[in-house]
């Protein structure tokens, strides 16, 4: 209990703490709201568009971000090797489509099932890979300082990346199944695409699934309860080694769909989409509050929107663009970090 | 003897100026739980004071609102007329407070020279620069630290000086956390559970060693003890805690009879 | 056993058994100075001053991982600060500076590789101070950035930490890369020439000549430039390390709380960690920006922070002596045995430096499994980490999940 004050006590103490508080629990979300109706006022259907955009992109967030939050809220680690496992799982789905000869001219019926096969598969391969990591290098280490299982992790990165680079050393072409950049209805004055479309089809039955397995399933009761405290979990009876693989490989399952939802939707893949990519669904966890995976999901949204506003180039008045997106998306991880580490929907709990 | 009982004078009416700590209707509330309740207490010049009660009393938890670890929900703590409530740590020992801790805090890789030098911390006035260019005035600061280190560890009876600390036997751990705290020269000396896994000799011996700070250095001493035999023989006055609230205090003598106390311990009579 | 260990400990025994420290020290500055002339060719006296420059970077991170115990993924920020700050101040960077007449301090015609003019005035655009100089401005200002970013961090534990200075890693090249064209659209200066880089970057000379100090043909001066450096990192680690401050670093990484008990300011503690790691990696920014010609901002990625950390890592967290030897392992691995590994496994079709990344990341998973106390512990160090698993005594065994048994016993 000592050590956790010693942040409460390190600066200043203001005397009104009630009015800090609910400051503090309301800050971030009116700041990131007011940003956006600002950017509304200066630029309003440029700024619906990148909303919309925003919001797709976020499914994948979410998705990635989802396992991130369940594995820290499990073993308190940041599995440094999960952006990895999404660009597997989106490699993966892109050697199928091109193997399988599949294009847009095939029939509707058979594009779905050859889709849905290929996501099974794809989430598969993912959710393998993100066992077979915390196996080698996580579990060795369940003891270990919190540095060890931080550098094989970043290990496992390094390996994964280069299997990639291997894999495919150029940006490749996914193959257009879905038609992603066509129209598929506009609404105020907003394309709505393809791969919109898709993203939402595929991400919202694999979060009801994900959210239903874990709130209502004896597997599910099994996570939350070792995330709540391992020793009395294992002390009624829950295999805790077991129940750890499981979380990684929901989490596996959740960045391979997201492979394949991101290859179909910007066409290309790349060995080190899983870096950038990695630490932009982190932002959005840690957003959302590590540990809670409503806010993984809305963290994913928000990190969206913030990168298409971003990507889109003026915010304004300032000049942004794809460029400057990884900073920006950077520079809001860090400020959540320092002011709000708990998130949106985190407790208040010690960090770290 | 004299002097023990002009200490205990100064409590049933203590002069202001005699105080060297006076903390009033301190609280510490944890989410829905109230772990120190409204306490006021206090400790004269030249004493030795102890805090006694059940496990999970909040004898630690008051501790911590008096040397900064916790921030206190309510009260006010005042040290030598110096307000310290919820000062950072390094202020409280700056201001002439040290401690000790219930589970040894000892810096496990570092001698035990070493961990009374880092005692000493906020007493020694040497800069960087002063520091890489080694200037005469640092290196004669370092020498005299690390010689009143080891008149330190001699004082509490440690013999091993260049040992790591994680290999020093249980007994030299306490002594060490003891001559660590003593580095800062404070005023005021928080000793919790000092005694905890000692056997009788040892807890004798550290008696003694109280007995020698308040006489020899002019240290007043605040106890956290459940070995009953050293608190009886040592304590100017006694205060009881049970679930955060002050439920007796007195003279050794009056607490060992009050019947509240004795419920508190042992629970009510059937 | 603890009476031989404690004997090992003794500073005024020693390691080789029969000379004093101090004596093995001067060997050592001797050895390393005449090295140059047994180095041989060009191509291995390159590798070994890159290697200085390592060196000098991984004792800087080594305040602020092994003394401080603050994990620090973006040590690679540094790195970049201290080259653009040549970059700016050692070339042509800034064409418009002084009505395009550039100002000079104490460089020459031939540092800046402008041909001899008559009158010794020298006619070239940009901002060209003495290397000097400039090590010692870009120290102070990648002390300043490292108090800056450090700052946020303060409250920040383990893997938090680590993230955030990853971030800071990461935003940091980025912020130079993408400022060709002013900042966030402010002003039009171009500060880093973008993906291209600023080139070339004015070489070394002695502020009191001409001459320049060294060639691509004749390298031994620069590597001597860097072994002066490399002592002078020494020189001020040895010397922080047995001070107050280094004993309030080590208090700090060991417990927070007690430390702050005992009167330490851990913000300024911390701070101070922060800002004499990033000054050295300023220092040693600086020097590999001159050295390489060129600064780039595909020089400084987030693997180059992970290649130092495991440096410091495989020396022994906190270690001086490991850390230097754990940098050159490291270094010299990477630069020839990976070449050498191709050279055997070539014949069988297999090239090996495709897949160096991956080794490299195979290397860091092998290490903390297997032996996370690094290549130089003290005895106690290992004795501790593998104890359980040699004596099967329960008692002995100290809980391996404290973070204490990954760092050095001070010497």
């Amino acid at each position: 209990m000592e050590a956790a004050s010693i942040a409460e006590t390190a600066s200043a103490p203001p005397p009104a703490r009630k009015v800090g508080d609910v400051l503090n629990a309301y800050a971030l979300p009116l700041l990131l709201f007011g940003a956006l109706v600002a950017q509304f006022i200066y630029e309003p259907t440029g700024t619906l568009e990148n909303v919309k955009t925003g919001l797709s992109n976020g499914m994948v967030w979410a998705l990635i971000a989802l396992g991130y939050t369940l594995v820290y809220g499990i073993v308190e680690l940041i599995n440094f090797a999960h952006g990895e496992v999404f660009m597997i799982g989106a490699f993966v789905s892109t050697s199928l489509m091109q193997t399988f000869g599949v294009t847009d001219q095939t029939s509707l019926a058979v594009i779905i099932v050859v889709i849905i096969l290929f996501l099974a598969l794809a989430m598969t391969a993912s959710a393998t890979l993100n066992v077979l990591i915390e196996r080698a290098a996580y579990r060795p280490l369940r003891n270990a300082p919190k540095l060890a299982p931080l550098i094989t992790a970043i290990g496992m990165s390094f390996i994964l990346q280069n299997v990639g680079l291997l894999w495919r050393p150029t940006p490749d072409q996914v193959p257009d199944l879905i038609g992603s950049h066509d129209v598929y209805f506009t609404i105020f004055k907003v394309d709505v695409l393809h791969s919109d479309v898709f993203a939402v089809i595929v991400t919202v039955p694999l979060l009801i699934a994900l959210l239903w397995f874990v709130g209502n399933t004896r597997y599910g009761k099994a996570m939350r309860a070792t995330a709540q405290d391992p020793d009395a979990a294992r002390l009624m009876g829950i295999d805790v080694d077991r129940t750890i693989s499981l979380t990684f490989l929901l989490g596996g399952t959740m960045a391979g769909a997201a492979g394949l939802i991101y290859a179909l939707y910007n066409l290309t893949v790349r060995f080190n989409m899983g870096f950038t990519a990695g630490l932009i669904a982190f932002t959005a966890a840690v957003m959302g509050g590590i540990g809670n995976l409503k806010g993984a999901v809305i963290g994913g949204l928000i990190i969206g929107v913030i990168q298409a506003v971003s990507d889109g180039g003026n915010f304004l008045g300032l000049q942004l663009g794809e460029a400057w997106t990884p900073a920006v998306v950077f520079g809001i991880l860090i400020l959540v970090m320092v002011f709000r580490p708990q998130g949106l929907f985190g407790e208040e709990t010690r960090e770290g | 003897m004299s002097e023990q009982i002009t200490a205990v004078d100064q409590i049933a009416n203590p002069p202001k100026g005699e105080l060297l700590l006076d903390a009033a209707g301190v609280s510490k509330v944890f989410g829905g739980l109230v772990a120190v309740n409204d306490v006021n207490f206090i400790v004269p010049r030249k004493a030795i004071v102890s805090l006694i009660g059940p496990n999970g009393a909040g004898k630690t938890t008051f501790f911590n609102c008096l040397t900064g670890l916790y921030r206190p929900t309510t009260g006010r703590v005042t040290f030598d007329g110096q307000d310290i409530t919820a000062k950072r740590p390094d202020l409280v020992t700056q201001a002439g407070i040290a401690r000790t801790f219930q589970n040894i805090k000892l810096f496990r890789t570092m001698t035990a020279t070493e961990n009374v030098q880092v005692g000493m911390h906020p007493r020694l006035r040497s800069r960087v620069t002063g520091m890489i260019l080694r200037t005469p005035f640092v290196r004669r600061e370092e020498r005299e630290g690390r010689e009143k280190a080891r008149e330190l560890l001699d004082f509490v009876g440690l013999k091993r000086k260049d040992e790591l600390a994680m290999n020093l036997p249980y007994g030299d751990q306490r002594r060490l956390e003891i001559a660590r705290a003593l580095a800062s020269e404070p005023r005021l000396l928080l000793l919790d559970e000092p005694t905890a896994g000692m056997n009788a000799q040892e807890s004798e011996e550290l008696r003694q060693l109280m007995e020698r700070l308040r006489t020899e250095q002019d240290v007043s001493i605040l106890l956290i003890e459940h070995d009953m035999k050293v608190i009886m023989n040592v304590s100017d006055h006694i205060t009881v805690l049970d679930h955060g609230e002050k439920i007796a205090e007195g003279t050794p003598q009056e607490v060992r009879q009050n019947p509240r106390v004795i419920e508190a311990y042992l629970g009510s009579q059937a | 056993m603890t009476g031989s260990v404690a004997a090992l400990r003794d500073t005024g025994s020693s390691i080789g058994g029969w000379l004093p420290r101090w004596a093995w020290m001067i060997i050592a500055l001797i050895a390393a100075i005449l090295f140059p002339y047994i180095a041989g060719s060009g191509d291995f006296l390159d590798a070994s001053i890159q290697t200085l420059a390592y060196v000098i970077m991984a004792l800087g991170l080594n305040i602020v991982v092994g003394f401080a115990g603050l994990l620090d993924l973006g040590y690679v920020a540094f790195y970049a600060i201290g080259a653009f700050v040549i970059g700016w101040f050692g070339s042509q960077q800034f064409p418009d500076v002084n009505g395009g007449k550039g100002i000079h301090i104490l460089v020459s015609d031939r540092s800046t590789f402008q041909p001899k003019l008559s009158g010794g005035k020298l006619d070239i655009a940009g901002i060209h101070i003495n290397f000097f100089f400039v090590l010692f401005i870009a120290m102070a200002i990648t002390a300043l950035w490292g108090v800056l970013l450090g700052a946020p961090t303060l409250r920040l534990r383990g893997d938090y930490l680590a993230i955030v200075t990853l971030a800071f890693g990461e935003i940091v090249p980025r912020i130079f890369e993408n400022s060709t064209s002013g900042l966030f659209g402010i002003g039009s200066t171009d500060f880093s020439h973008g993906r291209q880089g600023i080139t070339p970057i004015d070489t070394i000379n002695l502020p009191w000549s001409h001459d320049i100090l060294y060639t691509d043909a004749n390298l031994r001066p620069a590597y001597w430039v860097a072994l002066g450096m490399v002592v002078f990192t020494i020189f001020v680690n040895r010397r922080l390390r047995d001070s107050r401050l280094g004993r309030a670093w080590i208090a700090v990484r060991e417990d927070e709380v007690a430390a702050a008990s005992m009167g330490v300011n851990l913000v300024r503690t911390k701070l101070w960690a922060y800002a004499m790691g990033a000054a050295f990696g300023g220092f040693a920014g600086v020097f590999l920006g001159s050295y390489n010609n060129t600064v780039n901002v595909d020089q400084f990625e987030f693997g180059f922070s992970v290649f130092i950390l495991a440096m410091v890592i495989v020396g022994g967290m906190g270690n001086i002596w490991g850390v230097i030897v754990g940098a050159i392992a490291l270094s010299m691995m990477n630069r020839y045995g990976l070449p050498q590994l191709n050279n055997l496994s070539e014949p069988l079709g297999f090239d090996v430096t495709a897949i160096s990344f991956g080794i490299f990341g195979f290397f860091l998973l092998i290490m903390m499994v297997l032996r996370p106390e690094g290549l130089i512990p003290s005895g106690r160090r290992r004795l501790e980490l593998h104890e359980a698993e040699i004596d099967g005594d329960i008692e002995d065994a100290r809980p391996v999940g404290d973070m204490s048994q990954m760092y050095e016993v001070r010497q």
